[in-house]
């Protein structure tokens, strides 16, 4: 311990003073003659040990008290090592670029890391002394700059301890970029940049240095205290329609990533539908691994869309443990049968059981639209609003109709083709390749020649059909209501045609493909080579027929239904349509948003909404020319967090600039002065109501 | 007219004092005189109307059918002992009179009175280093002198002992011997074995009548200091420093608790109890004397 004023300590000497009082106060005692001594004696007994030990209380006190006076006006000071910055005051600018990003929410020992930022960025402040000129600058990402050096150092403080984590990922590469820009146009020779920050590699991705050789002189304090910051987070969520899951049936995949250099084994995650958890399930992840979850869900009966999110348990840093999308089902499954052999009898119509199977009951809810229409009514539809077409036992088609029909498939269209007596292999092959898995042949007719009662026997049946394949997933193993079904015709596969790939889902027994599955650019092609009626088999007859079409058209329809729902980040703007609305408000999940109406709405036909600030689901809400208000869920939309900030993982020291202090900054041990005179004071205070108590209590 | 403690300490010579406290006690009084409770049996006379119901003997009743009253005759002569503590603790007192003055006023006006009836009076002073002094009980009419000299010497004693009064308790046992006498004692009683009390109970069992004047000081019974306050005491070389506030309440109780103990004791053994603070008026402590020796006697 050193002193700055030593000649003060002479001081000390005043230490005989409270001695010198106390035995003159022994001695000042009132003597009085007393009689009745015993019986003082033994009343005082009880008392005269605690009035002792007050009295050398009261005398220790006053002794500290003496020494502790000058011990303060001599202005001790100590040295201890320190990895902070080095501050000294006097005039200077300076600048703290303050990490408010959502990673400064984590929290360490029930602290947030912004918390630790401002706790240092106003320790500092004050240290500069009043004629530094200051500035904060938000390392947040967009988040605005001052334009100017301030002296209004209260000011300055209170905007510090103002800061909350935001819920946009830091970039230190911007806000030392503009900290250097305050910097250079201050007259003062001494220039240094505070980065207070937990110096995530995320926020200092590498790159041009914010300011090259002269710049200003930089010091660093990591927040993170040299521990290192796990996290789990949510980094991705994709919300589909997915009809196989049912007409009202949602696919979500979420990703989830270990942001540590442990494993964490069972990770409960949890999937909310409209604020309901609806499933559960637990992961494991290695260190600094990402992993997907799928889930399968349905959508409330009432709801077309509704808000989804997959969460894990809050830990450190929980902004990022629950991810938000909005899943809407598409329209219904839009099918288009062409009918190869219209019959008067409904019965014996080619797509009598088909259509019966597509819309069982024929109800609306069925989550199929069913057109049938024959083939020469081809040319005047319009493919694109169809998600599936079925050529049931059509005759080849010309060539025109099948380029228009392939470039539908390619772009996403799903296209089932069943045979029968109407499909000539040959006319095929000559036309209809370009939607062929493979090319058609004679078909075998098993019942030729055979007398009826052996008709059953030689009949072939389905077998070694792709289990694992969706079209088959309602399917037991053994499948009774398939494999009982008697084939007695099917059209033979020539060599594979020029489609991407092509795979036999299903064969007959006697090794004959009875399904082909081809995949034709974005869509799908689907060769079943016997007859949806029963001219060529009974499968129309069994069980099995109506969840193995219903699956086929749903599967073949999936292709088109994938759109993936848009992943609208933190700060990114949303563009939402007009819709010839009055009134247009968005609300986020804060409660805060924006309202567009008047000048701001007329005569647009979009709006862009740019306040998206916070993660979650913003509702949109619009009033209509009548005035009636209502929630618009077709445009509500998820904002997420930046998955970038997730990752906690520290920047190397290389990255950060080179000029001034830089180099060393980083952690950079020096001694720092610790002046005790303060606590000396405050002890000295302490005591003097220490003593004000001990001579109360002894009156 | 009361007389105020403090007044009389800066009257004359004993005597004077003496003389002056009993005539303000018996100012306006008819016939005022100390006695002794030792009247004896003179005759039987037969119970009329008026005649005091207690005075019936009940033994005549029995055997002669008929009523007596039994009628009884002063002793020719009193024969009065005033015991004096004049010990170390007797010597305490900041305000006005000193115990040990006050007790010497007290029974030298006693002593006053005693001869003024003709009857004997002697004195003890227990408590001089240099022995007890013992003045024989006379009635003589220069008697009273030697008396209250020795009084005074006793008051202007400055280096007493710390003896207790019990053995001068037991001495006047042996001098009245089967006579008996009317004991006075004036002390403080602060014997560390009561002492003094077995003295005087003893005393009692001998028919003896007995009067304490049990005489302390008002700081005694309320310790008024305040402050840091060294106490050393009068018997020995005790020495205390104590803060007085805050050992009051638990003295003023042992205090209390020692007062109800001699009350209850020399109450059980028939002596006449008088507790007497020096702030007292003299006159007040004479005249509560005489009417307990009064009213004892009309008991009997």
């Amino acid at each position: 311990m050193s002193f700055l004023a030593p000649l003060m300590l002479i001081g000390a000497a005043g230490l005989a003073i409270p001695l010198v009082i106390h035995l003159i106060g022994r001695r000042r005692a009132r003597v009085v003659k007393f009689a009745a001594l015993s019986f003082l004696i033994a009343s005082r007994r009880r008392t005269s040990r605690r009035l002792q030990l007050r009295e050398r209380a009261l005398l220790i006190v006053r002794m500290l008290a003496c020494i502790a006076l000058p011990l303060a006006i001599a202005k001790p000071f100590t040295s201890c090592a320190s990895r902070g910055p080095v501050v000294e005051g006097g005039p200077q600018a300076a600048v703290f670029v303050v990490d408010d990003s959502f990673t400064s929410g984590y929290r360490v020992g029930g602290r947030t890391l912004l918390e630790r930022t401002t706790e240092q960025a106003t320790r500092i402040l004050q240290q500069l002394g009043p004629e530094a000129e200051v500035a904060v600058v938000r390392a947040s990402e967009a988040s605005p700059s001052p334009t100017e050096l301030s002296r209004e150092h209260l000011r300055v403080r209170d905007a510090l301890l103002d800061l909350q984590p935001t819920a946009r990922p830091a970039d230190l590469r911007r806000a030392l970029g503009r900290a250097a820009q305050l910097l250079a146009g201050s007259s003062h020779e001494r220039r240094t940049v505070y980065l207070i920050s937990p110096l995530t590699a995320t926020a200092l991705p590498p790159g041009e240095p914010p300011w090259a050789d002269g710049g200003p002189g930089l010091e660093v304090i990591d927040v993170r205290g040299g521990s290192a910051l796990p996290n789990l987070a949510v980094t991705e969520l994709t919300v589909t329609p997915d009809p196989t899951a049912g007409n009202r049936g949602i696919a979500v995949t979420a990703q989830l990533a270990n942001y540590s250099t442990v494993a964490v084994t069972g990770v409960m995650i949890s999937l909310e539908v409209a604020g309901t958890t609806v499933a559960r399930g637990q992961i494991d992840l290695a260190a600094g691994e990402r992993k997907a979850k799928r889930f399968l869900a349905t959508l409330p009966p009432e709801l077309r869309s509704a808000a989804v999110a997959v969460a894990i348990p809050a830990d450190a840093l929980p902004i990022d443990d629950r991810r938000v999308a909005v899943a809407r089902l598409r329209d219904e499954l839009r099918a288009l049968l062409v009918d190869g052999d219209p019959r008067a009898d409904r019965h014996d119509d080619e797509l009598f059981y088909l259509e019966a199977a597509l819309r069982p009951g024929d109800r609306a809810e069925a989550g199929t639209v069913v057109t049938k229409i024959l083939p020469a009514d081809l040319d005047g539809v319009d493919l694109g609003q169809f998600d599936v077409v079925v050529l049931a036992n059509v005759p080849a088609l010309s060539a025109p109709r099948v380029a228009a029909l392939s470039t539908w498939v390619r772009a996403g269209g799903g296209l089932l083709i069943t045979s029968g007596d109407h499909v000539d292999p040959v006319a095929y092959d000559a036309t209809m390749l370009p939607l062929l898995p493979r090319s058609l042949r004679d078909p075998i007719d098993t019942a030729w020649g055979a007398a009826p009662n052996e008709r059953a026997a030689r009949a072939l049946h389905l077998t070694k059909w792709e289990a694992d394949h969706p079209i088959f997933a309602p399917f037991a193993e053994d499948a009774p209501g398939l494999a009982d079904a008697r084939f007695a015709k099917a059209v033979l596969l020539g060599p594979i045609t020029d489609s991407d790939e092509s795979k036999v889902l299903a064969r007959f027994t006697n090794g004959a493909a009875a399904l082909v599955l081809a995949r034709a650019g974005d869509g799908q092609v689907l060769l079943y080579t016997s007859t949806i009626d029963r001219d060529w088999n009974d499968l129309p007859l069994l069980p099995g027929f109506l969840p193995l079409f219903q699956e086929s058209v749903r599967f073949l329809a999936r292709r088109r239904a994938e759109t993936a729902t848009g992943t609208l980040l933190v700060g990114q703007s949303q563009v939402l349509p007009t819709l010839s609305l009055k009134k247009l408000e968005v609300r986020g999940p804060d409660g805060r948003g924006a309202v567009f109406e008047g000048a701001r709405l007329d005569n647009r036909q979009v709006v862009r909404f740019t306040a998206a600030e916070s993660p979650g689901i913003y509702r949109v809400i619009g009033t209509d020319g009548t005035g009636a208000t209502a929630d618009r869920d077709e445009l509500a939309f998820a904002v997420n967090v930046d998955p970038r900030g997730s990752d906690l993982a520290p920047a190397p020291p290389s990255v950060l600039p080179v000029s001034g202090v830089a180099a060393s900054a980083f952690g950079r041990p020096h001694t720092r002065r610790v002046e005790l005179w303060h606590a000396i004071a405050s002890a000295l205070l302490v005591l003097l109501l220490i003593e004000s108590i001990l001579i109360q209590r002894r009156r | 007219m009361k007389l105020d403690p403090e007044l009389l300490a800066r009257l004359g010579s004993l005597p004077v004092k003496a003389r002056v406290i009993v005539e303000s006690a018996l100012s306006g009084q008819h016939r005022a005189r100390l006695h002794g409770s030792s009247v004896e049996f003179a005759e039987h006379k037969e119970y009329t109307y008026g005649d005091e119901i207690r005075h019936i003997d009940w033994k005549a009743l029995g055997k002669l059918d008929r009523y007596y009253v039994k009628q009884y005759e002063q002793e020719s002569q009193l024969t009065a002992y005033l015991v004096l503590d004049a010990s170390g603790s007797m010597r305490f007192g900041e305000r006005g009179l000193r115990k040990v003055e006050y007790a010497a006023l007290a029974l030298a006006s006693l002593a006053y009175l005693v001869s003024q009836q003709q009857d004997k009076v002697g004195l003890l002073v227990v408590g001089p280093r240099g022995g007890d002094l013992h003045v024989p009980p006379r009635a003589k009419g220069t008697h009273l002198a030697d008396l209250l000299s020795v009084l005074d010497q006793a008051i202007a004693d400055d280096d007493p002992g710390d003896a207790s009064p019990a053995h001068a308790i037991d001495r006047v046992g042996e001098l009245a011997r089967r006579r008996r006498a009317l004991v006075v004692l004036a002390s403080d009683l602060f014997d560390p074995d009561d002492l003094t009390l077995g003295a005087l109970r003893r005393l009692r069992a001998q028919h003896h009548d007995v009067v304490v004047l049990h005489v302390l000081a008002p700081e005694e019974l309320t310790l008024p200091y305040e402050g840091l306050t060294m106490f050393e005491g009068l018997e020995g070389d005790h020495k205390l420093l104590a803060n007085p506030s805050a050992i009051r309440a638990e003295y003023i109780a042992k205090m209390t608790g020692f007062l109800d103990r001699v009350r209850t004791e020399l109450g059980k053994a028939g002596v006449d109890y008088h507790l007497t603070p020096t702030d007292r008026p003299l006159d007040e402590t004479l005249q509560a004397v005489i009417a307990s020796r009064r009213s004892g006697r009309d008991r009997r």
